[in-house]
């Protein structure tokens, strides 16, 4: 549900949560992308950093400076201009990915299944080599980043290639390092190895966050996604993925990006 | 000449702080920093290193030392060094003489810091007069282990490392037997009373449920970090749920559509634990948030023990910004007291 107005909650006394509602829609999406902008313009003494997400827009402010009634009234005034914004910046960003990589079978074999994807497929009537394509054929929109440094949270744009996939109901010990995973609807990623409990889709030769930030990419930081961002999922082989692994490591891989806007009019024209 | 410091054994897990790096969590990079700020402060203050501001809304993260974990590093220091020791009692000793907490002293040349025994709180705060010397990294000087970024090479540190210190700001005559007054120094006493501001995710819980959250005692599991601090209590109910919630937040109850979890956030997946967020936390996730820990609170929250208690008691956001007014008494001058 979208809420009328947007509630806002502290969230302790550093954060206010300003929330438009409690679903995932990427029309909510867009309202929040566009007051953290307006917010960001604004530039208000007292507010220090947003955690945009896919329905609230989290803000740290300081107290002494602002306290939270009069962030409160600032949001508030600011809050029209977001509903009036239909476009935005979004960058589309192509991801080469090595669907059902050795690396994902083994880690799913370690945990009871021979392939995560084989089984994803399965679930939504498709042959592997379906599933691949429907992931591929379709943009996906990043709504939201966080949980660990460079993990995104992305939605397909065409609703009709949209995979489905239950979470794991006891989440995995281990996941390899640069996996794309999905659960839900949502597509996610593993930049480092960790225990977890989506499905996984394959592998990345390259990854989105690289904390010696050594490919041109990460000049101004060290993750690569962010919310607003259009990827392009690119099926790839053992020998791209081998390749473009050494251009990783002699710190010469640029990710093909291209700027551009994205108007939430197109996103809705998408057949569902 | 540097002054430097040899890790003879780096104890549980040790690692170089400040007060933390904000400005990346959309980036989904936690801020880091002292788990326990105001230790961390005053042992600064003791030493006469730059106090910094405040975590995660300040813009000085003031000078790096070491937080340690439960068992405390040996430390032999290389040259004369100014330190003081803050936060939980794990019996600091000297060249095997008990070490006083919350006093600046002179470490001499070749002497070696080391901990006896684990009494009370679970971390300890320990500065160096001229602050660590490492690089930097997006303003701060704070480890993130699990981003592997900043503090001793992203990580904690190991037997065999060498620290190097900056140049003090005053001569260690002028240093030597300063202490923090008795009425700012913490008490490290079980239970733990800990506010929280309730909310955001509050009222998803039956409303018994967040009666049972307040009165109850809430047990610290082991498997506690500064990503998260566990704590084993009685189950919490919730809600009925709006179906579509369901198939978009998760088949569990305590499911959300995924948004912000702050520093100090308590999760309470599927009712069955309570987790309240660290310093090295997830800034995102999709479990329901009883309620959010205060700012001023969150050193409590890194000194209970493992099989201690918490108590949580709700406060305003009025109250909790009163709060940090104190806070900030606690690393100012009013603090100190000069040698005798």
């Amino acid at each position: 549900m979208l809420y009328e107005q947007p509630i806002h909650r502290p969230l302790g006394d550093l954060y206010m949560c300003v929330e438009f509602g409690d679903e995932l829609a990427i029309e909510q999406n867009f309202l929040v992308i566009a007051l953290d902008m307006a917010l960001r313009e604004a530039a208000v003494t007292g507010v220090h950093e947003t955690i945009p997400t896919h329905r609230s827009l989290g803000v740290v402010y300081d107290p002494a400076v602002l306290p939270f009634d009069r962030l409160s009234a600032v949001l508030r005034g600011l809050e029209p201009r977001a509903t009036h914004l239909r476009e935005i910046p979004s960058r589309l960003v192509s991801i080469p990915v090595w669907y059902d990589d050795p690396w994902s079978r083994e880690c799913a074999a370690a945990h009871g299944l021979d392939s995560n994807l084989a089984y994803l497929a399965e679930l939504n009537g498709l042959t592997l080599e379906e599933a691949i394509a429907w992931h591929t054929g379709t943009l996906h929109w990043v709504a939201a980043v966080g949980f660990q440094p460079a993990t995104f949270q992305a939605v397909p744009l065409d609703r009709s290639k949209a995979l489905t996939a239950p979470k794991y109901k006891s989440p995995r010990t281990w996941t390899p390092d640069r996996t794309l995973c999905i659960a839900g609807q949502i597509t996610s990623f593993y930049p480092v190895e960790s225990p977890g409990g989506y499905q996984l889709l394959g592998r990345l030769p390259a990854n989105l966050y690289d904390p010696e930030q050594r490919n041109p990419d990460f000049a101004d930081g060290p993750v690569l996604p962010r919310v607003g961002d259009r990827h392009r999922y690119v099926s790839i082989g053992e020998e791209e993925y081998e390749r473009i692994r050494v251009a990783v490591e002699a710190g010469t891989y640029a990710f093909e990006i291209e700027p551009g806007t994205f108007a939430l009019d197109d996103s809705l024209a998408v057949p569902s | 000449m540097t002054a430097t410091i040899d890790v003879l054994q780096p104890g549980l897990q040790t690692t170089v702080q400040d007060l933390g790096r904000p400005g990346l969590l959309a980036a989904g990079m936690a801020p880091s920093g002292a788990f326990d700020a105001l230790a961390l402060q005053q042992a600064n203050l003791l030493v006469g290193n730059d106090v910094g501001d405040w975590f995660l809304v300040g813009e000085d993260p003031g000078a790096a030392g070491l937080e340690v974990l439960l068992l405390g590093p040996e430390l032999r220091f290389a040259e004369p060094t100014i330190i003081a020791v803050t936060g939980a009692d794990l019996a600091p000793t000297l060249d095997g003489e008990p070490l006083p907490l919350y006093v600046a002293a002179l470490a001499e040349a070749g002497s070696v810091l080391a901990f006896a025994v684990s009494r009370a709180g679970a971390r300890a705060y320990i500065a160096f007069a001229g602050g660590i010397e490492v690089e930097p990294v997006f303003g701060s000087r704070a480890t993130n282990v699990r981003a592997r970024i900043g503090g001793f090479g992203g990580r904690k540190l190991q037997t065999g490392d060498t620290l190097e210190l900056g140049a003090p700001t005053r001569p260690p005559d002028a240093l030597t037997g300063r202490s923090i007054r008795d009425a700012f120094r913490p008490r490290l006493e079980p239970d733990w009373e800990i506010r929280v501001v309730l909310g955001p995710q509050h009222e998803l819980f039956e409303p018994e449920s967040v009666e049972t959250f307040l009165s109850e005692r809430w047990r610290l599991k082991p498997a506690s970090d500064r990503m998260g601090c566990r704590f084993d209590g009685p189950p919490l109910a919730f809600r009925p749920r709006a179906a579509a919630l369901e198939e978009q937040a998760g088949g569990d109850p305590s499911n959300i559509v995924d948004d912000t979890i702050p520093v100090g956030g308590i999760q309470v997946p599927s009712g069955l634990e309570a987790i309240a967020m660290g310093v090295d936390g997830p800034s995102l996730g999709g479990y329901a948030k009883i309620g959010t820990v205060i700012s001023c609170d969150l050193g409590r929250l890194a000194q209970i023990r493992p099989g201690e208690h918490a108590l949580f008691r709700a406060v305003t956001v009025e109250e909790a910004t009163t709060a940090r007014q104190q806070y900030a008494r606690g690393r100012s001058a009013e603090a100190l007291a000069e040698a005798q």
